[in-house]
């Protein structure tokens, strides 16, 4: 088959299944009332649920924390104190993180050109990455807030041993993986056993195509 | 443009006119009738979504080739790629007479051909088949002419190379 002979066997299939085609014809005003759903309705459940209860645990965290540090500052457990106030801090930096990369998404215009478009996707969505080592960093802070001086000061050398090794384990963990969940590790083991559920294949699918864009832009240079 | 009514107007006028453009782009990208539906309507709420942003500049089927193929990639890599292959089918494989034309069979290899190329080249393909000018290619996809004859040749040579090895296994 020549160049000329595969593309009318392309357009007559097109044209004959054009014509059969049952295209919903949905109104103009259907679109756009699907269109005119806020953000959190066009998410799947599960990140609404994750969305909602971020909120919530932000809110929460606000409220206990707020009158500590205003008024009982003084007598407060200030390993707790800090440990939650950090977990708080990071909880709402991942869910601003989240929040701004689904608005980003949501103003994206499809209209421009397909790399430029797909490049700036999927530099949104990368940040998908830094919420990841956002919440990452919070492991060593559950090991942290139920310290107290009583515990610090009684304590035997075993507990202190084994806290001091959960803790230094934790924080290690915490920093090696801020540090190393990166786009140029994506191809490891452990980062594809770690980012392998539903909900980040798309992101996986999104670095493989920005290899696509590298390659077409190799060729453009 | 105006919001409003005459967006919407413009939009029915729009999809009736150029329709086949979504249906194209939506059948190289999903080999499942649910799922080309699907992304029929997810380029259609971003066609409307991008109307007021139109530039006059451009052609009305360049810009929505943009459109259609920037929503179709980005569905492709929601969906499963178990979807995405379509293989050919025991009797069409069984079939001899090849050189006389199973017009069905030659279809699906193409078919599979498409189906088995990355998320641009496929684009590529899809605009090369449609006869669309390496200019115009380029304009769609953001690439300079030279990149594009560039990329479509590849792409060619091995889809000349495929049809022509299954001419020989036959």
């Amino acid at each position: 088959m020549n160049e000329e002979e595969i593309k009318l066997l392309w357009k007559n299939t097109n044209k004959q299944l054009e014509e059969s085609l049952q295209l919903q014809q949905q109104k103009a005003q259907d679109i756009a009332q699907i269109k005119a759903g806020n953000l959190l309705a066009s998410m799947r459940p599960a990140k609404q649920f994750a969305v909602i209860a971020g909120l919530l645990w932000v809110v929460a965290g606000a409220i206990l924390l707020t009158p500590i540090y205003l008024y009982g500052f003084a007598t407060a457990n200030k390993y707790f104190l800090f440990s939650a106030s950090l977990q708080v801090l990071l909880t709402a930096i991942a869910l601003v993180l989240y929040l701004y990369q689904l608005s980003a998404i949501s103003h994206i215009d499809w209209g421009t050109p397909v790399l430029q478009t797909q490049r700036r996707l999927i530099r949104i969505r990368s940040a998908s990455l830094w919420i990841a080592r956002m919440l990452c960093l919070q492991l060593p802070l559950w090991t942290t807030f139920y310290w107290n001086r009583e515990m610090l000061t009684n304590g035997s050398y075993g507990l202190w041993a084994l806290q001091a090794f959960v803790t230094m384990g934790c924080t290690v963990l915490a920093l090696w993986l801020f540090t190393h969940i990166r786009y140029k590790n994506r191809h490891q083991k452990w980062f594809r056993l770690l980012f392998s559920g539903k909900e980040w294949t798309p992101l996986m699918r999104a670095m493989g195509l920005l290899e696509q864009i590298q390659q077409y832009q190799e060729t453009e240079e | 443009m105006k919001s409003g009514n005459n967006n919407n107007e413009q939009l029915e006028h729009l999809l009736e006119t150029h329709k086949g453009i979504l249906f194209k782009v939506a059948r190289a990208y999903c080999a499942r009738e649910e799922d080309r539906q699907d992304l029929i309507q997810e380029m259609m709420i971003q066609v409307w979504h991008a109307l007021p942003r139109y530039d006059v500049q451009y052609k009305m089927s360049t810009w929505l080739y943009r459109i259609a193929l920037n929503v179709a990639i980005s569905y492709y890599r929601k969906q499963s790629r178990k979807t995405i292959h379509i293989p050919l089918d025991d009797q069409a494989e069984q079939v001899t007479d090849y050189e006389s034309g199973s017009r069905e069979q030659q279809l699906r290899l193409l078919e599979q051909f498409i189906a088995e190329l990355n998320e641009l080249d496929k684009a590529l393909i899809l605009l090369y088949l449609e006869d669309k000018s390496h200019a115009e290619i380029g304009d769609i996809m953001g690439l300079s002419i030279s990149n594009v004859g560039t990329r479509v040749g590849r792409i060619k040579d091995r889809l000349k190379k495929r049809f022509s090895q299954k001419n020989n296994d036959l």
